[in-house]
């Protein structure tokens, strides 16, 4: 292999990697200038560690270029699961670390509105909902060209919908959810149905776009969203665990 | 052959490149290690989401300080390790990707550690030990005695059947308020105590088998604390220290004898008595070494402890351990999955086959 810190930098030919594994799913994707060149996309809630890396190797080989090829790195940051987005932010990093390259992350909130904002029609509010897995829902709302208005926010289904106003366009693993919410009190709204799950292909096309920040500069944060939960566990072993 | 190891289960962040030497043991080229007790103590204990954040936090770092510190880049390593298991697996995650994506990055093997093995291998590191040897590992989270024949087959003699000895120090350390971690604070309390003031009882002493049992040891010390507190008030640092003492010298006489039936059994079924190796987190305290060389002496066998700062966890272990596996034609695939609960009787022996890493693109 060349040596990795030779990649391209140059924006109009720069190849981006990109994967999420923030969800209950797995993806990677590989794009140059808002150009998808190979993506894979598995629905797994568990297993993304095993998963990850061998299908980020699948997508280079199917867009026919190596790790040494790379401009940069993306990943989503989250919110979503604890444990999956450190597997993806992990990984990010040590890839970043290992190629010399940069690294992009985006919310995951960030990519299902760009995923989301195409089903948008005039005067719907686009607003991102991803289930918390904690019977909570992660909120943030967008505008029509996928910025969003305000910041993240956290909050049960049911007070969720009493906050809202106006016609919306949900997005999000938690659109479901919110939705129901939003029947029970006599009110309607649609469902982007293309954007339930952070998908790495929006994320490599969106960062591809976009210029890269400098190789080697403080990493970008997980977005948990929440405080660790500090109850005491119980003790981590019981003879050979 | 040189080898980054990575080791994030609970709550120390680590990174080091060994190397093995002409002949038998190894070379520590780096050993970075990140302790995050702070972040852990106003809780009595480790928190694993808290632990888990502060691995992602730093790793890649402590992975980068590692490689400076050795003077080498990835392309001149022989292969990547990380620990895998057992341990808490939003932590061990973190590394195990970190390792992952390195080796898959510079084309280098990964070897997928078992956190124990790591233990279990440093005085191959050190001191250069052959194989057999007897290993008791005594840490946080573990307390068993195990034959080890080679890289990948161990046998146990016997495990704890509750608490872990460590985690005995850090309950008896709660109860007599000296703090967390509990290790090092009853050894230091104990130094001045009078082990023969309080009776507690040593629980599964003289039984014909190797196991352990702290549970009740534990339960006779919080009787002791609060006898002498409806006594005589709020312990004075007299009676910690006489209680630490206590403690300490009942788990010295408890591991002792536990020792001394697993020397026998060792150089019955394998006809040499020991060596003895002492390792993990509870091999740092100076008097149970003390008293396991005495028990080691007394059964022919010479006692073997790695240095304490490699008994509590680091990089350089898992580095070498994976070194081990990796000059016996081992290594594992980047699908490997990292597990909480990983038994060293679990592990098999390394057969040399053909590597299943994914090379560079």
């Amino acid at each position: 292999m060349s040596d990795p810190g030779s990649a391209p930098r140059d924006s109009a030919a720069a190849i981006l990697l990109a994967f999420d594994c923030s969800g209950p799913s797995c993806s990677a994707a590989v794009a140059r200038g808002g150009r998808v060149l190979a993506a894979a996309f598995e629905t797994r809630p568990r297993g993304q560690g095993e998963r990850l890396l061998p299908m980020v190797g699948e997508v280079l080989a199917e867009a026919g270029c190596g790790y040494a090829d790379l401009a940069g790195i993306a990943v989503t940051l989250g919110p979503g699961s604890f444990t999956g987005l450190r597997i993806g932010l992990a990984t990010a990093r040590a890839l970043a670390l290992a190629t010399g390259l940069p690294l992009v992350g985006r919310t995951s909130f960030a990519v299902l509105a760009a995923a989301a904002a195409p089903a948008r029609v005039p005067g719907e509010r686009l607003l991102v909902a991803i289930d918390s897995q904690r019977g909570d829902l992660f909120l943030q709302g967008f505008d029509a060209q996928a910025s969003a208005t305000e910041a993240p926010w956290a909050c049960a289904a049911r007070e969720a919908a009493a906050r809202l106003e106006g016609p919306l366009l949900l997005a999000g693993s938690g659109a479901g959810r919110l939705a129901e919410a939003l029947a029970a009190q006599g009110r309607s709204c649609r469902i982007a149905e293309a954007a339930q799950l952070p998908d790495a292909a929006v994320l490599a096309r969106l960062a591809s776009l976009a210029p890269l920040p400098p190789a080697g500069g403080p990493p970008p944060a997980a977005l948990y969203l929440r405080p660790p939960d500090t109850t005491q566990p119980a003790p981590p072993g019981r003879g050979a665990r | 052959m040189r080898v980054l190891g990575i080791e994030t289960s609970c709550d120390e962040t680590a990174a080091a490149v060994v190397e093995s030497a002409a002949g038998r043991g190894g070379r520590i080229l780096s050993n970075r290690v990140l302790s995050q007790l702070e972040e852990h103590r106003p809780f009595g204990g480790v928190v694993p989401e808290i632990a888990a954040r502060a691995h992602l936090d730093h790793v890649d770092r402590l992975v980068a300080e590692a490689m400076a510190e050795a003077g080498l880049g990835f392309a001149e390593l022989d292969g990547v390790a990380a620990t895998v298991g057992p341990g808490l697996i939003g932590g061990v995650l973190v590394g195990a990707m970190t390792g992952k994506a390195i080796a898959a990055v510079h084309g280098k093997p990964f070897v997928a550690v078992n956190h124990l093995e790591g233990h279990a291998l440093t005085v191959r590191l050190t001191d250069g030990l052959d194989f057999p040897y007897l290993l008791l590992l005594v840490s946080g989270g573990h307390c068993q005695l195990l034959a080890v024949e080679g890289v990948g087959r161990y046998r146990r003699y016997g495990s704890t059947l509750d608490d872990a000895v460590g985690e005995a120090f850090d309950k008896v350390a709660k109860l007599l308020g000296l703090g967390y971690p509990g290790g090092p604070a009853v050894e230091r309390a104990a130094a001045g105590g009078d082990p023969a003031r309080f009776a507690l009882p040593r629980p599964m002493k003289g039984r014909p088998d190797c196991d352990f049992s702290f549970s009740g040891l534990k339960t006779a010390v919080r009787q002791a604390v609060e006898k002498a507190v409806e006594a005589a008030g709020p312990l004075d640092e007299r009676a910690r220290a006489d209680l630490a003492a206590s403690f300490q010298a009942a788990v010295a006489e408890v591991l002792q004898d536990r020792a001394a039936r697993a020397l026998a059994r060792f150089a019955a079924e394998l006809g040499r008595p020991g060596p003895l190796v002492v390792a993990g987190g509870v091999a740092a305290n100076r008097s149970l070494r003390a008293a396991l060389a005495e028990v080691a002496a007394a059964a022919g066998a010479v006692l073997v402890a790695p240095p304490p700062g490699l008994c509590t966890d680091n990089g350089a272990m898992i580095a070498w351990a994976g070194l081990e596996r990796l000059r016996l034609g081992a290594a594992d695939p980047l699908d490997f999955r990292a597990r909480p609960r990983w038994p060293l009787e679990e592990l098999s022996a390394p057969v040399p086959e053909p590597a299943q890493w994914e090379p560079a693109q």
